[in-house]
């Protein structure tokens, strides 16, 4: 009898929905933005032309809004750090009983999709909501601090979204580093900070780089969160690009703007490789 | 000291996470038409009025077709390519995992404008086989994820053991490996089931009003019109059954594991 052979077949279906239906669209996307459409009609036109990259880099309008959405991108990231990298910890090193409930509330979000989580938010966040009314209730104000509508509110949305993209990176490479690594520093009398700055942060560079990657990839190109949260006041990149293509219906320019989210993506993924081949996660 | 504040921190997270579903739980009993807090009175109008909208419930029905179908093709295109994955040669593998995985990497907001546009011209744009296509497409990795993972805690030695007692491949396949992988399976299912039927970002994109999910519906009535409570009764339910779900999947994962 002979062992079960390769079965590539199986595969066949699999890669070819995702390479036609997932893959394509992307190359298709960079042709795209190179085209026009002309002036009042809805007709695209097959040309090779930078025009629509030229009205992104001309236009303060999208100039500020690239800036306001780099700014939130990093933002959530370093919110996201601060706050996941000790979580991180408490996970790999002292749940034991927590720890499977633990991770998977931080699949919840995930599974609930962008848009529950931000009816939650909204009514802690709002005038009248659960921050705003406990602070009213303890005396601490008099009127309502406006969140709702301001990048603040924003910030806090996107954060909560993509927490657990910083937290589940964190955990997978921190569950390989052997706890006798810690003990060997302390043993040699390194004090707990520093264990943490000199021993737990470089070994873990590798996740931090990844979540770090993950959460700013998201927050840039995230719009149904901003522009809920945003009341449709504070427009993020995504959303510019969702207006052009849903409501302007000037796709060739929609394509250009989604191109500039998808090239800044790739610098960013260019330099973090970059870094890597330095070295400069050196233990 | 040390120890309480990485404790502290931890609760704080997990209280931001699952926070705003929470409020949205709580919010939904409240009897007034604004929620404001601290809540007035407890009520289940806003539940009565959910089961009574013939307008919720019709989109609710669109999302729950397009979930079962999408859920379908991922479970089924998943199971078969992890298994393919799982018995190829390093070298592509590497590189077919990549392709499989590359909705999970890549933003779909990106992905959504560009599918617009090829959907308009293929004359399937808000249709409910392009939707149910997408759907498909970008939750397959989710269940080639889970799939590749039960199928490497299954001992391979089984199968041909079958083999070699004289069970044809496709036998021996359905009869050993198919049962031990149902666990994985059915958690495939349920990530696939709830991630296309809370999608908003790519049906926002390709879902036209003919085939309107109740995602996308309520996307456009928050930008627009504020929050209807009856949205947080209903949420409330998806809740629900999403940690029911979860809850059986568990169980069900438990007792295969014991068996």
């Amino acid at each position: 009898m002979k062992r079960p052979g390769p079965k590539h077949y199986l595969l066949a279906p699999g890669v070819l929905l995702v390479s036609c239906v997932f893959l394509a669209p992307f190359l298709l996307l960079v042709v795209l933005s190179f085209w026009t459409q002309p002036e009042g009609t809805l007709l695209v036109e097959p040309s090779l032309t930078v025009e629509n990259y030229l009205r992104i880099f001309s236009d303060p309008y999208y100039l500020r809004g690239l800036a306001r959405t780099i700014w939130l991108s990093f933002a959530t990231v370093f919110f996201s750090l601060l706050l996941g990298f000790p979580a991180a910890y408490w996970i790999v090193r002292r749940a034991v009983r927590l720890r499977r409930i633990v991770m998977a509330l931080m699949l919840l979000p995930m599974v609930c999709g962008a848009l529950l989580p931000t009816l939650g938010l909204v009514n802690i966040l709002s005038p009248l909501g659960i921050i705003n009314g406990s602070l009213k209730q303890l005396g601490l104000i008099d009127r309502s601090i406006p969140l709702l509508g301001t990048q603040t509110g924003i910030l806090i949305g996107l954060i909560q979204a993509f927490l657990p993209l910083m937290v589940l990176p964190l955990v997978a490479v921190m569950e390989r580093l052997p706890l006798a690594l810690e003990e060997a520093a302390m043993s040699l009398g390194a004090r707990p900070p520093q264990v943490w700055w000199r021993v737990v942060m470089p070994l873990a560079a590798p996740g931090i780089v990844a979540g770090s990657v993950l959460v700013f990839c998201a927050a840039l190109t995230s719009f149904v969160t901003p522009q809920i949260l945003g009341q449709g006041k504070i427009a993020t990149f995504a959303a510019m690009t969702w207006q052009q293509a849903s409501l302007v219906l000037d796709w060739p320019f929609a394509s250009a703007l989604a191109m500039v989210m998808l090239l800044i993506m790739a610098a960013l993924a260019c330099m973090v490789l970059g870094f890597r081949r330095l070295n400069w996660v050196r233990p | 000291m040390r120890r309480v504040l990485l404790g502290g921190v931890t609760a704080l997270v997990v209280l931001f996470t699952v926070a705003p579903l929470i409020v949205l739980v709580f919010s939904s009993f409240d009897d007034g038409k604004f929620f404001r807090f601290p809540p007035r009175e407890f009520s289940m109008r806003w539940f009565e009025a959910a089961f009574a909208s013939v307008e919720y419930r019709s989109s609710l029905l669109n999302s729950a077709v397009v979930a079962v179908v999408a859920t379908l093709i991922s479970v089924v295109l998943g199971t078969a390519a992890a298994l393919g994955l799982q018995r190829t040669a390093l070298r592509s593998r590497a590189a077919l995992e990549m392709v499989l995985l590359a909705p999970l990497t890549l933003p779909l907001v990106i992905w959504a404008i560009a599918l617009l546009q090829i959907y308009s011209w293929l004359g399937v744009g808000g249709t409910f086989w392009g939707l149910a296509l997408a759907h498909a497409t970008f939750t397959l990795p989710f269940s080639v994820r889970v799939m590749l993972a039960t199928l490497s805690a299954i001992e391979p030695g089984l199968e041909l053991a079958a083999r070699s007692l004289g069970a044809r491949p496709w036998r021996a396949f359905a009869r050993i490996t198919l049962p031990l992988a149902l666990p994985g399976i059915a958690t495939s299912a349920a990530l696939s089931f709830f991630i296309s039927f809370n999608d908003v970002i790519v049906s926002t994109f390709i879902a036209g009003s003919s085939w309107m999910t109740f995602p996308v519906r309520l996307y456009s009535q928050l930008r627009g019109q504020g929050i209807d409570p009856t949205t947080l009764a209903i949420g409330t339910m998806i809740i629900a059954s999403i940690l029911i779900v979860v809850a059986l999947t568990e169980l069900f994962n438990r007792k295969a594991s014991r068996a």
